[in-house]
């Protein structure tokens, strides 16, 4: 075991904390946005325009194994299907499909509550939570099948209850409000994944969580550790490190170690599609900010952010929106995007003017809170100057984007916006740098190609000339034997 | 962030009034005015935003940082000088805050220095009124009358006398008690996280580990510990100028060898050096290091 923490991080009070945590029922929206997202595989509508839905309903489902099924998450009429904006941090455009409640809220047909998921193959229950629609639904919306299915020696499943970026509460409300669903969740995993334990981590502070989910844990596979409040020990590396005393390598994956990590929010909704047949057609998010009385709101997919906002009752000041995190959220524009499977919290503020961002003093307070052990202050120097190969050098790469360093600084330098755009800057450098040099490959072996080309005509024209030759040595041979024959015959004849 | 310095300060400053009097209050006049005065001039000539610079309070921390390490009884010219290198050779020629190498009033104190060594080693020896300090710093009367060598100087001349250090009586509660104000007004620093401790413990360290390795090997001949503590700039060089963010190291580790350099080659040249204190010198020797500190200690990045 570790020693349950890591160096670097901040500690940043949780000045939202409502004392009584609930979990208020949005209301029904008038309409969803789907948006299909995906990852290398493709999602397809299976729904036309104009057709009825049920809640529970598959609207796109799956071509490959790589991505998972959308569904409704409401009833109603297929309104359209195009492109549209969502919050994404790439800012791309996704296909969405839009529904128009008709306020009914019909569900599919589904048959729930058998607890017994043992009689089941591991294989079903992987293809289970595929058609549930299920991913990583702490931030990266990672297809929850592709990480459990397939996983050779795998040991430890380590549960991400940490909720470390200061104010979202949906997880810690999800642990106090169904314990009995997060360990009988966590059961379904360590079966499919075959993992010997599961450790359940989370912070300090979140006793009331901490007592409810001891009070059920029977399983001894399960282990319930506390580990200390403080920013980025929910990224997943650190967290291993924290708990495992195990650091993954620079470019590494926790699964080379047998290590899995899955979000709280995650298992109970693996609960609800094995034991309750019920896709993924609601989460918890968290409303807070000073401008709303924070709350935490179970809400369908698809609802838009002005709709929950305004369940918070926001006050009537100017608002800035962020969606995610304080740290490591992006800040939206246009409330009318729909909330994602990966949306955990919206922070409405009220809006101050932006600070002033000075020059750096080089008082290395960032390189002390980078739970990395970069130097960010170095590694704006080189970004600012472009020179951007020696920040790579010094480890760009690895920067999580925690966002840590832009906190503490006095100058109010954003520093990661200057690293993010380093590091796309570098990528697409790469892929430039890939592409000339594939290109250089191709007309080097273009080249060596007709080189060879020419070799290869310039052997069979020798060969056929060798073959004329030859030829031609034989017919003249054949000739003169003529001659010879004939002027034997001519001299037979003479001598006659 | 500068302007908490400033307050940390006022302490040290309070009782260096106390004991010297009105003069350290008309360098510091002086010294502000010519600093704001000369980076307006030059932000105006480079077309930078005048005011966010200047409310930053770097250049005037620089000013008072300056005006209280040179004798509060020199001549006025001579603070106007030395703001002014400190500024335009320390800081704007460098391209401004956070780009120099050197702490801009160290760079300017060693200048005075070697320029004017008459002036900047003639110290009040009492309190001066207004009236006094005015007359004194703007040439109006004769300063012997007023004036000595610091504590340091003294002992050290002493000794050249050769009269072993427990021969002398020595008194010198002024310096001491300066010290004292300027180590609680660091203390305050520290508090307020402001500055953090690694700079000023491991410049302490050096300075004691130092004097003490000196003292042993010649109890007569060297000053012993407590006198580097509480004698000359001690306490203003932990906590005020080897702490500047801008010319420091910027790494942990870094910070600790920084200090402790410093330290080190304080005591050095205290003793063996010719000038009355070796702060300016030491620090400004281990600004050129920061580079070399810094690259060697990176701290260990995760996963590699
Ligand atoms: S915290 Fe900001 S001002 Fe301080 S060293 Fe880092 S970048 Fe520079
Ligand atoms: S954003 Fe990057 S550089 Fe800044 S603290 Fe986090 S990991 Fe370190």
């Amino acid at each position: 075991m570790g020693n349950y923490s890591f160096n670097g991080g901040i500690v940043i009070k949780n000045s939202y904390l409502v004392d009584k945590v609930e979990i208020v029922q949005a209301s029904l929206p008038k309409k969803i946005t789907l948006p299909l997202q995906k990852f290398d595989g493709k999602a397809e509508p299976c729904v036309s325009v104009g057709d009825y839905v049920l809640v529970g309903q598959i609207v796109a489902s799956i071509e490959n194994g790589f991505d998972v099924s959308s569904h409704s998450s409401i009833s109603g009429v297929v309104l359209s299907i195009n492109t549209q904006d969502i919050a994404h941090k790439s800012g791309f455009k996704f296909q969405c499909i839009t529904i128009k409640s008709d306020g009914e809220d019909k569900w599919i047909d589904n048959k729930a509550g058998n607890v017994d998921f043992l009689h089941y193959s591991k294989e079903t229950l992987v293809g289970i939570v595929q058609k549930s629609g299920i991913v990583g639904m702490g931030g990266a919306g990672f297809p929850t099948h592709i990480k459990i299915s397939n996983v050779l020696n795998c040991h430890t499943l380590i549960i991400n209850g940490t909720e470390c970026e200061p104010g979202v509460m949906c997880d810690d409300a999800l642990m106090q409000f169904y314990p009995e669903e997060i360990i009988l969740g966590i059961e379904i995993l360590l079966y499919i994944c075959g993992a010997d334990r599961a450790i359940i981590a989370i912070e300090d502070d979140k006793q009331a969580a901490y007592q409810a989910l001891l009070t059920v844990n029977r399983n001894d596979k399960i282990n319930i550790n506390q580990i200390p409040t403080k920013y980025t020990s929910g990224a997943e590396k650190l967290l291993i490190k924290a708990l495992l005393d195990i650091e993954i390598l620079s470019g590494g994956f926790a699964i080379n170690e047998g290590i899995i990590c899955q979000n709280i929010s995650t298992i109970k909704a693996v609960f609800d599609a094995v034991i309750n047949h019920k896709p993924l057609v609601s989460r918890i998010v968290t409303v807070t900010g000073n401008s709303v009385y924070p709350n935490n709101f179970e809400v369908r997919l698809g609802t838009s952010f002005e709709h929950l906002i305004s369940m918070a009752s926001p006050n009537t000041k100017e608002h800035k929106y962020r969606t995610g995190g304080m740290m490591m959220g992006i800040d939206i524009v246009d409330i009318n995007m729909p909330i994602g499977k990966t949306t955990s919290a919206i922070f409405v503020n009220n809006k101050v003017p932006e600070p002033i961002v000075q020059e750096c003093i080089r008082c290395g307070q960032c390189s002390e809170v980078c739970p990395i052990g970069l130097l960010p202050q170095q590694l704006y120097w080189y970004v600012k100057s472009k020179n951007f190969e020696k920040a790579l050098n010094y480890h760009l790469p690895d920067c999580i984007e925690c966002a840590c360093c832009d906190y503490v600084c006095p100058s109010h330098i954003p520093l990661v916006s200057y690293f993010s755009f380093a590091k796309m800057f570098s990528k697409q450098q790469t892929i430039e740098h890939d592409k000339v040099n594939t290109a250089r490959e191709r007309f080097k072996y273009r080249e060596h190609r007709l080189e060879r080309n020419k070799l290869e005509r310039a052997q069979v024209m020798l060969d056929k000339k060798k073959v004329l030759k030859e030829k031609m040595v034989k017919e003249q041979f054949q000739k003169q034997k003529i001659t010879e024959a004939m002027q034997r015959v001519k001299q037979e004849k003479d001598k006659i | 962030m500068m302007r908490q310095v400033i307050y940390a300060l006022s302490l040290g400053i309070v009782v260096s009034y106390y004991f010297f009097g009105w003069g350290i209050v008309l360098q510091i006049m002086l010294g502000v005015i010519t600093a704001v005065a000369v980076e307006s001039a030059f932000l105006a000539l480079r077309g930078r935003d005048i005011i966010s610079s200047i409310s930053d309070g770097s250049i005037i921390l620089t000013a008072i940082l300056l005006a209280i390490s040179i004798p509060s009884i020199a001549p006025w010219w001579v603070i106007i000088v030395g703001v002014s290198f400190a500024i335009i050779f320390g800081k704007q020629l460098y391209g401004g805050l956070g780009n120099n190498l050197f702490n801009p009033a160290m760079l300017g104190y060693v200048f005075l220095l070697i320029s004017y060594p008459l002036q900047m080693s003639t110290w009040p020896i009492n309190f001066l009124s207004f009236n006094q300090a005015l007359e004194v710093v703007f040439n109006l009367s004769n300063i012997d009358a007023i004036s000595g060598a610091t504590k340091l100087d003294e002992i050290k001349n002493s000794l050249s006398l050769s009269s072993s250090i427990q021969q002398l009586e020595i008194h010198f509660p002024s310096q001491a008690w300066i010290n004292v104000g300027f180590f609680f007004g660091g203390l305050y620093l520290l508090f307020r996280k402001i500055i953090s401790w690694h700079i000023p413990v491991s410049f302490l360290v050096g300075i004691v580990i130092t004097s003490v390795l000196l003292w042993i090997s010649n109890v007569d001949l060297y000053i012993p510990m407590q006198n580097h503590i509480i004698l000359g700039g001690t306490m203003l060089g932990a906590f005020f100028i080897a702490t500047d963010p801008v010319s420091a190291s910027t790494t942990l580790k870094g910070r600790i060898i920084y200090g402790f350099l410093i330290g080190v080659l304080i005591v050095i040249i205290r003793t063996f050096g010719g000038y009355p204190d070796g702060i300016a010198f030491a620090v400004l020797l281990m600004n050129m290091t920061v580079p070399l500190i810094d690259v060697y200690t990176q701290p260990k990045v995760f996963g590699q």
